[in-house]
């Protein structure tokens, strides 16, 4: 186990030695600032509309519903930028050591290779946590103007956490079979992409390949945290594709041995 | 210590390692010796646990590489042809990482270091990161990460080859400086340095071993005859000098067999004295030389090249064959 977190600090002091990185984050700050900005703003506007209503008419038909309106949309925001930054923090996590040629120092030191990719993923991870740090001000200055809905945010990072994490891990298996960046922040897209939209609620029918592919949908699964919704089922169901990940990852570098380079 | 036991690897059809076998002793430096392609990288990629063997086992301090390659591997220090570095990193952190794969305990670990950067020789660029190095300082970046855990084996592969000779040189000495600490295989396609360095040589060609033997006594065995190499030239206005004068004097000389003279454009004459192995007949040319009042421009022994000692081979093995 401590091969893993050697190895997940090596990563971590590599991102923040990566043009990559720091782009990945400075974009992904932005972004999200501009996501609840707009938030904030929409909220404003509602209220003040609600607050003319009810001077006018003495009641008001409109919902200031926090939690389940404003705070979902800003978290199903993030979860599509995590889709797009993802994959540029896994793209070189096996496939930069195999491109470089550092992979043969890994596989002939005595390290399982479940350690390696466990150690690459925590890297990875602490990045996301990182990524997802800059949001604490953001929910501080809501709290301070008084709409402090701490259940929902804290539901709502942590959605955020099991997402990015479950991408990680499918995108680490990609890294492993890939020697070019592009080509294995490609792939991560592809199925990381296709795992967040399969979302069949507006298929026609219910048949049981409907539902089958509407329970493997990411964008599904991620709903219930974005509304405060702390969920089992969902945990599991992202846990799983990690334990997928870090499984079919491990294969992938133990196989590299059997490759000619 | 390492023991290679019928070592063979197939890449579809092609055999790239066919049944090699070789005991490596204790403390001994083993040196690999064959040219590109021959199947040294493929060995050596088995023998440290990177590749697997199609057929054949590899024993490391007692463990078996497969069997148990955790503790196999803690055994080996091993430098790839293309040093495993991370550009990004100081050569002091980098050094603290590897240590850390392998397995050097936590406490132990700024020493190990320390001791490391020391015998590599890097003491002056710990601190810098290792994408500002010269190609000749990452090569030892990469031996002090071979030798970091204090391995007892040491695998290094064509440890000099991408070097200018100046470096090369710093390198090899620094190899010469760990004989004794470590057991060594090493593999190279240049024949003085494996005559330098190692105590026994394993010449393989096409993933076959040619012959296993001491440096000295493989180049004995190859050599039938020693030869001795002459320029000489004539001094200004003297007509004295003619190949056919040169041949008629050398032939005169105690022990010389075969003689063969040239001369060049420039009027400078070349000749080579072969003689039978021991028998040095240099002090003896140039004495003639002199005596005789021509100018001795250039006299050596002749080097034997891996081609010789290769074609030697491939030649007494057709021979064999046909």
């Amino acid at each position: 186990m401590r091969h893993a977190f050697v190895i997940a600090r090596r990563e971590i002091e590599s991102y923040f030695v990566s043009p990559i990185a720091y782009a990945v984050m400075t974009v992904f700050t932005f972004v999200s600032g501009l996501f609840f900005s707009n938030m904030l703003v929409h909220y404003v506007r509602q209220a003040a509309m609600a607050d003319a209503q009810i001077q006018r008419l003495g009641r008001s038909d409109l919902q200031l519903d926090v939690p389940t309106v404003v705070l979902a949309q800003f978290f199903q925001n993030e979860a599509f930028l995590l889709v797009l930054a993802i994959p540029l923090l896994t793209m070189g996590l096996v496939a930069d050591e195999r491109r470089k040629g550092t992979i043969e120092l890994l596989l002939t030191s005595p390290v399982r290779g479940i350690e390696i990719v466990g150690g690459k993923f925590l890297g990875a991870f602490a990045l996301l946590a990182m990524l997802l740090l800059p949001m604490v001000p953001m929910f501080a200055f809501m709290g301070a103007g008084g709409s402090w809905e701490a259940g929902v945010i804290a539901s709502g990072l942590l959605g955020l956490l099991l997402l990015g994490a479950a991408q990680i891990a499918l995108g680490l298996f990609v890294s492993s079979l890939c020697e070019s960046l592009l080509v294995s922040a490609i792939g991560t897209y592809g199925l990381i992409v296709t795992l967040q939209f399969i979302d069949t609620t507006g298929a026609a029918g219910d048949s049981i390949w409907v539902r089958l592919l509407g329970s493997l949908s990411f964008y599904a699964r991620h709903l219930n945290s974005t509304r405060g919704v702390v969920s089992i089922p969902d945990i599991v169901y992202f846990a799983s594709h990690v334990a997928m990940g870090l499984f079919l990852a491990q294969r992938a570098v133990d196989a590299l041995r059997y490759k000619r380079s | 210590m390492i023991c290679l036991s019928h070592l063979t690897k197939r890449y579809g059809a092609f055999t790239a390692v066919d049944d090699l076998s070789i005991d490596v002793r204790e403390g001994e430096v083993l040196g690999l010796l064959g040219p590109n392609g021959a199947g040294k990288t493929t060995t050596i990629r088995m023998v440290t646990g990177f590749l697997p063997p199609s057929k054949g086992r590899v024993t490391v301090a007692g463990f078996d590489l497969y069997d148990h390659p955790i503790q196999a591997k803690q055994k080996i220090g091993y430098l790839p042809e293309q040093p495993p570095l991370h550009a990004e990193m100081t050569v002091h952190r980098y050094l603290a990482f590897v240590a850390a794969l392998k397995d050097v305990p936590a406490g132990r670990t700024k020493a190990a270091v320390r001791l490391a950067i020391e015998r590599a020789g890097i003491t002056e660029v710990a601190g810098k990161r290792i994408t500002t190095l010269s190609k000749g300082y990452r090569q030892r970046v990469g031996l002090a990460q071979a030798i970091v855990h204090e391995p007892p084996v040491l695998v290094l592969d064509e440890p000099t080859s991408s070097l200018d000779p100046q470096q090369r040189a710093e390198v090899r000495q620094l190899i010469l400086d760990l004989k004794g600490r470590h057991t060594v295989i090493l593999s190279t396609h240049i024949l003085p340095e494996v005559s330098e360095v190692a105590d026994r040589v394993v010449i393989i060609s096409r993933g076959k071993v040619m012959a296993v033997d001491t440096p000295g006594n493989l180049a004995g065995r190859l050599r039938a005859r020693d030869a001795v190499r002459l320029e000489i030239g004539a001094p200004a206005g003297a007509d004295t000098v003619s190949p056919g004068r040169v041949r008629e004097a050398l032939a005169a000389l105690p022990g010389a067999l075969g003689i063969r003279v040239d001369i060049d454009a420039a009027g400078t004459i070349t000749a080579r004295i072969e003689s039978e192995v021991g028998v040095d007949l240099r002090a003896a040319a140039a004495a003639m030389v002199t005596g005789r009042g021509w100018q001795l421009l250039g006299l050596s022994g002749e080097p034997l090249s891996l081609e010789d000692v290769f074609l030697a081979l491939t030649r007494t093995d057709d021979e064999r064959g046909g």
